[in-house]
């Protein structure tokens, strides 16, 4: 029996956003094929959270001549470790260049899943301090929507994957729907109350707002605090396309999911001018295929999604598909990761915690929220928390024996760290472009990416660590390090731009609803839509826009404009 | 004594710190015994000896499980010989001899045939060491890099790790479970007698 190849809605991508837009198009009575590059995952078999570090070869340590051979980019991510290395690419199968000056950190999971199985949880609202920023700073475009167009979809997906957080009522950092927030441990607590008096209230600490589950919700379970999300959960406590998503989209009966399917094109009616097929290189035959439906969503993830509309030139589109304005691949952005400071905090002595907390602490932007900061623009946020040293703080002791022995083996001293998450303006100059010289294990071409940090990067960087530090020492923290690691772009995670949305189609690659200006059957919903970076987390406002952008799509169908 | 004891004890890294001193020849023959019937790749016979005997002072058997109890010389022995790079592996060596050319020196004798307290003479020199070299050549504290460059911060390393990751280790010296099942942040323990670790 010969494969289907015609569906209604096609879907690249299983991740955050790929298992979004195969939820509410499917649940919206459309027959969707979703296109994933990497294997199927099997939660019974392949989820590893309870596997304990005597059951692993190296402890935990990983397979370092492995990694370092076969993962060198992906093994510098904390989760691509003994367990989790599976959930990430293999750097050799997927290459790309940099110029030498330039280096980027490209971290990347394919499997049925995507890096929802491995990220980092965090979920916060954007506001509109951030889509009102290019425009107030005279910087970019301006964002096509404002916090008014987005709330009611971070309602509408934050009811469903289940946030857990503390509502402050802040307007740079508007509170989601939430579920019972987890607990701050008693130093992160008294640190809190300290921090909140020395800077007269215009500081807080929060606990973090996750995408973990506090209570039971709907099939889901409440987390049991076992620790590392970034394994799997095979209670489903976590948000991912595999435990949520991709679920409800099989209920409808209506979902194929099609692994090992590498996308490298998408094919344009010249009469019509939609996309009217999705190219693929299955990675197992290596057999060509083309799918074929009415409306297309990009869910690969930013540089993927824009890696497949450049390698679609056509002669209506020599730079690229849906590529009229000359943006596709450039105005990349991440998040200023790894710069803060750390330092012991004295007292709870006599208190601990039980349980492994999959969640630190967020303090939201305080820098150019009211008052002007003379030395850069935007801001950022601080993610920590406080903790009790382990039996690894032993190592640099010299006492040995049965009394060293017992004292490690008890909670050491608190610690309490603060990293700052910092916005990075849009840049045209950060861009990608295709590299036809350099190509993947299954012949595609690749990126060449060229992105660096820039002046006002450099002094959020400076002042996240220095800012950390004052607020140690308010919380009367002895021994404080603070430190401005310089961490490549790429790092945190984050990568977003290269397909942005605005109001011009002279400017901006897609419209308010992720729509493509020039291919109005061709929408982009992963964090390549983005027209700025904010500060904060962005997968929750990734997830909002996808299931705004299907109903859009969904209507527009139903009035036949798709 | 019988030598199949001694094997026994040996095996539990207890016998150097327990055997009167009439033994050691006895010692050295079980030694090279139970070396025919290991699997340690990297290790010869005399240094598995030596970091077993190192491994059970720094985290000796109490009323629970030691290092030796757990296989921590069989870890590290796994560490040498697949995870660290030639340069690791030969500033290990060289530290297992220069624990030797110190035994030597001051006792004429290799380290594991030294008394226990002429070993943890020789241990107590080798921490004054760590921390000449920390001092010399700082590093963050929240550097987690597991490769060192003092031999004996690496072999404190690998000790206290193969201990606390092993199973009776992580679960009967720390109580670890793998499924807590609930977060309590301020939960009130009993703080550790004459200890004092305040910052």
């Amino acid at each position: 029996m010969s494969e289907q190849t015609t569906y209604d809605a096609i879907v690249v991508g299983s991740g955050i956003t790929g298992g979004w837009a195969a939820k509410e198009l499917t649940e919206k009575g459309l027959k969707t094929l979703v296109l994933e590059a990497g294997r199927p995952i099997v939660p019974e078999q392949d989820y590893i959270e309870h596997v304990p570090t005597w059951e692993v070869k190296f402890r935990g340590l990983g397979d370092r001549k492995q990694l370092l051979a076969d993962q060198p980019i992906q093994s510098t991510c904390y989760a691509c470790d003994e367990w989790s290395s599976k959930f990430f690419i293999k750097d050799k199968e997927l290459p790309y260049t940099t110029p030498p000056d330039k280096p980027f950190r490209w971290i990347r999971g394919r499997q049925v899943g995507g890096r929802s199985i491995t990220w980092g949880r965090q979920s916060y609202r954007w506001s509109d301090l951030d889509f009102e920023a290019n425009s107030r700073d005279g910087i970019a475009v301006d964002w096509p929507i404002r916090y008014k167009d987005i709330a009611p979809w971070y309602d509408y997906v934050e009811q469903f994957a289940g946030i857990s957080g503390e509502a402050l009522g802040l307007p740079q950092l508007p509170d989601s729907k939430f579920l019972p927030p987890m607990e701050m441990n008693c130093t992160e607590k008294l640190v809190r109350e300290r921090i909140s008096k020395h800077f007269s209230g215009e500081r807080v600490l929060t606990i973090g707002r996750a995408a973990i589950l506090t209570q039971q919700h709907g099939e889901r379970s409440a987390c049991h605090y076992c620790g590392p999300c970034e394994r799997g959960c095979i209670t489903r406590s976590y948000f991912s396309s595999l435990n949520a998503t991709l679920p409800a989209a099989e209920k409808t009966g209506r979902i194929t999911i099609r692994p090992f399917s590498v996308v490298h094109g998408i094919s344009f009616d010249s009469k019509t001018r939609r996309a009217n097929g999705v190219r693929v290189i299955d990675s197992r035959t290596r057999a060509a295929i083309e799918f074929r439906a009415k409306v297309v969503f990009l869910c690969a993830s930013t540089l993927e999604s824009t890696r497949i509309l450049l390698n679609s030139s056509t002669t209506e589109f020599p730079n690229g598909l849906a590529n009229s304005s000359g943006e596709l691949g450039h105005n990349l952005m991440d998040h200023l990761m790894g710069s803060g400071a750390e330092g012991y905090i004295p007292g709870n002595e006599d208190k601990s915690e039980i349980g492994r907390r999959p969640n630190g602490i967020y303090m939201p932007r305080f820098r150019n929220v009211k008052s002007k900061h003379p030395d850069f623009l935007r801001g950022y946020g601080y993610q920590g928390g406080a903790y009790r040293q382990g039996w690894e703080r032993g190592v640099a002791m010299v006492s040995f024996g049965p009394e060293f022995k017992n004292s490690i083996s008890r909670p050491g001293p608190w610690r309490f760290s603060l990293y700052g998450f910092g916005e990075c303006l849009p840049n045209h100059n950060n861009h990608v472009e295709l590299d036809k010289q350099n190509l993947d294990a299954w012949g595609i071409p690749t990126l060449r990416i060229s992105c660096a940090w820039g002046e006002n990067e450099e002094a959020i960087r400076k002042d996240m660590a220095i800012a950390a530090a004052e607020m140690l020492a308010a919380a009367g923290a002895r021994n404080i390090e603070a430190g401005a690691q310089e961490d490549p772009p790429g790092f945190a995670i984050h990568e977003m731009g290269t397909a942005r949305m605005g109001r011009d189609p002279k400017t901006s690659v897609l419209n308010a609803f992720n729509q493509s200006h020039d291919v109005k059957n061709l929408f982009v919903t992963d964090g390549g839509a983005m027209v700025s970076s904010s500060c904060v987390n962005p997968s929750l406002t990734y997830m909002a826009l996808t299931a705004r952008a299907c109903d859009y799509a969904v209507n527009q169908m139903k009035k036949g404009e798709l | 004594m019988h030598r199949r004891d001694v094997l026994r004890l040996l095996a539990t890294g207890t016998a150097l710190q327990l055997a009167p001193r009439g033994l050691l020849v006895t010692l050295a023959e079980a030694r090279r015994l139970l070396s025919d019937q290991s699997t340690l790749r990297t290790l010869n016979p005399h240094q598995a000896a030596t970091v077993r005997t190192i491994t059970d002072l720094i985290l000796p058997r109490t009323d629970t499980p030691g290092a030796a109890d757990v296989g921590a010389t069989e870890f590290i022995d796994l560490l040498l010989t697949e995870w660290y790079s030639q340069p690791e592996q030969t500033l290990f060596m060289n530290g297992l001899a220069d624990v030797d050319s110190r035994s030597k020196a001051l006792f004429s004798k290799e380290f594991v045939d030294c008394s226990a307290s002429q070993q943890s003479e020789i241990l107590a020199a080798l921490g004054d060491h760590m921390i000449e070299d920390a001092t010399e050549h700082p590093r963050p504290q929240f550097e987690t890099s597991f490769t060192e460059t003092n031999f004996y911060a690496m072999l404190r390393r690998l000790t206290l790790t193969a201990y606390f990751t092993s199973e009776k280790g992580a679960t009967e010296q720390l109580h670890f479970e793998i499924v807590p099942g609930m977060y309590d942040g301020c939960h009130t323990i009993t703080p550790a007698k004459g200890v004092s670790e305040q910052k």
